[in-house]
């Protein structure tokens, strides 16, 4: 039950490695914000947000005791249309970061709770929090807040303004945690408040603005490694060791082609087509001197080793599972044919 | 990499030099040439006309002496010692360290002994003092010490002046790299070839037996509207779907 609970979580991983990896994907907006500003968002915050609605989530199920209840409420989408399903919560929390210029770089962010009687945030906790993260990190301001949903609602506008006077133009991002499998994007949006004259009446409304990935080094090592962890489409073993492989394939496949145009270089230099460049040819030769990479003796032990080790586990594995395969079948055999010897013992198979 | 970028400024300094002496002066400039601490390339200076020209005149040694340095090892130095001119410590360092990345060209792995041997040291002490102050300090060479094997592994070294025909050799070497990860990239695709057929193989297997259970399921349970009698384990079909049945 908390597998399919954790859904959002992976695909989120799988999305922000796509993002990251491209490392300045844009997200085209339809209504792009006019204030000019250039969000750049950390992968840490946005899996913080979706980890957050997961915990909510997760824990405001029916005890188990309802099994149906249970079941009906693990539909993988957010609003599901059987009766002791309630809307998913929204969850709310701050954002913080730097603001340099015109750039806006969201690090982190924390939770906050909503009082739904007032339709504000803890005010108290949000300051407490906020002088906490001072200390620790002196750079950091509140840019704004977050929630998720799929579309921004007119409570949101109150909570925005609540928050205007810590940050005078804060930000609201908003995450869509239904799992849409066709969607490659991101399902972060970003609004930013504007005031816009409607009916002759200003008003602040929320517009859309766009944003990039930006992740450290770390961030990026964690998020590829949880996103590979778990397959995207379930596959089987087949498809992890093709992946892999394809993996593998691909970083030789450039290597290769690199080499291939030294090659040609090199050919061109003997050939008399380009002047001889006697550094280069001197980087060349010590590349060349490092071949071969792996050749020692303790390599060769070592690789042996871990190769008979692994043969050997497959192997035994394999074993295991016959013998208990085997096991079922005489018990199977057994019980059926148990009843033609019921007098004068037992003549069983085994 | 970073020695050839260390080099480049000292090698555009004598080349131009070079060009502008003529004949005796350009002795000197050898001299300094081949003491200088950060310069091991020595081609460059080679191919200025003007001391090409020095081949044959009374200067010839030097023109040499530079090709010595330019390609040669501290034994030959020691074995034409007679022809050519003297050297002063700077320069035997020098040859001493061009002497190492020679080694380094053939084998990855130098054993200590060769290594006394060839640069002339006493002991083991002298000759770990010299890899690491001026051939590891320096950047030419990075490796690891293994006193308790008595080698040095290479695991990389800054290359020399090239011969002239260690190019083809260059070339070989490249094509050979280039075939060995060709086949590489080739044998990949197959194993993942592999792994995906196997997988198909084995779901069809799968659903060939579910299908077979379900069709003896269905005679089985004819067979109990028929008769009521005990069930006869002569059907095939029964034997072989006993494992699933249950």
């Amino acid at each position: 039950m908390e597998k399919k609970m954790l859904k959002p979580f992976p695909s989120i991983f799988r999305q922000i490695t796509e993002a990251a990896k491209g490392l300045g994907l844009e997200e085209n907006m339809a209504s792009s914000s006019s204030s000019g500003l250039t969000f750049k968002l950390h992968p840490l915050f946005i899996v913080n947000i979706s980890d957050h609605y997961t915990r909510i989530k997760s824990q405001s199920l029916p005890p188990p005791s309802t099994p149906h209840a249970a079941s009906a409420s693990n539909g993988a989408t957010s609003d599901s249309s059987s009766p002791p399903q309630q809307p998913p919560p929204r969850v709310f929390g701050c954002v913080i970061g730097v603001q340099r210029g015109r750039t806006v770089e969201i690090f982190n962010s924390f939770e906050l709770l909503y009082d739904p009687c007032t339709h504000s945030l803890d005010r108290a906790f949000l300051e407490k929090k906020q002088e906490l993260y001072k200390k620790v990190f002196p750079n950091f301001y509140i840019l704004g807040w977050y929630s998720t949903g799929s579309d921004a609602q007119e409570s949101d506008m109150q909570i925005h303004r609540d928050l205007m006077d810590i940050n005078e133009s804060p930000l609201y991002v908003l995450l869509n945690p239904s799992i849409n499998p066709a969607q490659k994007d991101l399902p972060v949006t970003i609004y930013e408040s504007e005031l816009h004259v409607i009916d002759g009446i200003p008003q602040l409304i929320f517009v859309q603005s766009s944003y990039t990935i930006e992740t450290v080094e770390a961030e990026r090592i964690s998020i590829d490694h949880v996103a590979h962890l778990k397959p995207s489409d379930g596959g089987s073993a087949a498809t992890q060791l093709a992946a892999h492989l394809t993996g593998i394939h691909s970083a030789i496949k450039m290597l290769n082609s690199r080499i291939r145009v030294l090659h040609h270089y090199l050919l061109a230099m003997q050939k008399g087509d380009i002047p001889c460049e006697n550094s280069l040819l001197r980087e060349v030769s010590s590349l060349l001197r490092r071949l071969p990479a792996i050749e020692s003796e303790k390599f060769q032990d070592d690789f042996l080793m871990e190769y008979n080790d692994t043969l050997l586990i497959s192997y035994l594995a394999m074993f295991t599972n016959c013998s208990s395969t085997m096991n079922e079948l005489v018990d199977k055999f057994n019980t059926a044919y148990d009843r033609h010897s019921r007098r004068g013992g037992r003549s069983a198979f085994i | 990499m970073d020695i050839e970028q260390k080099q480049a400024e000292h090698i555009d300094y004598f080349v131009k030099q070079a060009s502008n002496l003529k004949g005796s002066s350009l002795r000197n400039l050898v001299v300094e040439a081949t003491s200088h601490p950060s310069l091991f390339a020595f081609s460059e200076i080679i191919s200025v006309p003007n001391v090409l020209e020095l081949e044959g005149t009374e200067n010839a040694a030097f023109l040499d002496l530079l090709r010595m340095f330019a390609h040669g090892t501290w034994s030959e130095y020691k074995s034409v010692a007679s022809r050519l001119p003297p050297l002063v410590p700077d320069q035997v360092l020098k040859l001493k360290q061009l002497t190492v990345l020679t080694l380094a060209e053939t084998n990855k792995v130098l054993p200590y002994d060769v290594l006394i041997q060839e640069l002339d040291v006493k002991n083991v002490r002298e000759l770990e003092d010299f890899l690491i102050n001026d051939c590891m300090y320096v950047g030419i060479v990075r490796g690891k010490l293994d006193q308790l094997r008595r080698c040095f592994e290479v695991q990389f070294a800054a290359g020399r002046d090239l011969r002239p025909g260690q190019l083809g050799s260059m070339i070989q070497t490249i094509s050979d790299w280039l075939s060995t990860s060709d086949n590489l990239l080739v044998s990949i695709q197959e194993k993942i070839r592999w792994a995906d057929n196997m997988s198909e193989m084995d779901k069809k297997h799968r659903k060939g037996v579910e299908e077979r259970v379900e069709e003896v399921k269905k005679t089985l349970s004819f067979k109990k509207l028929q008769t009521v009698s005990r069930p006869t384990p002569s059907s095939e079909g029964m034997k072989r779907s006993f494992p699933n049945m249950v």
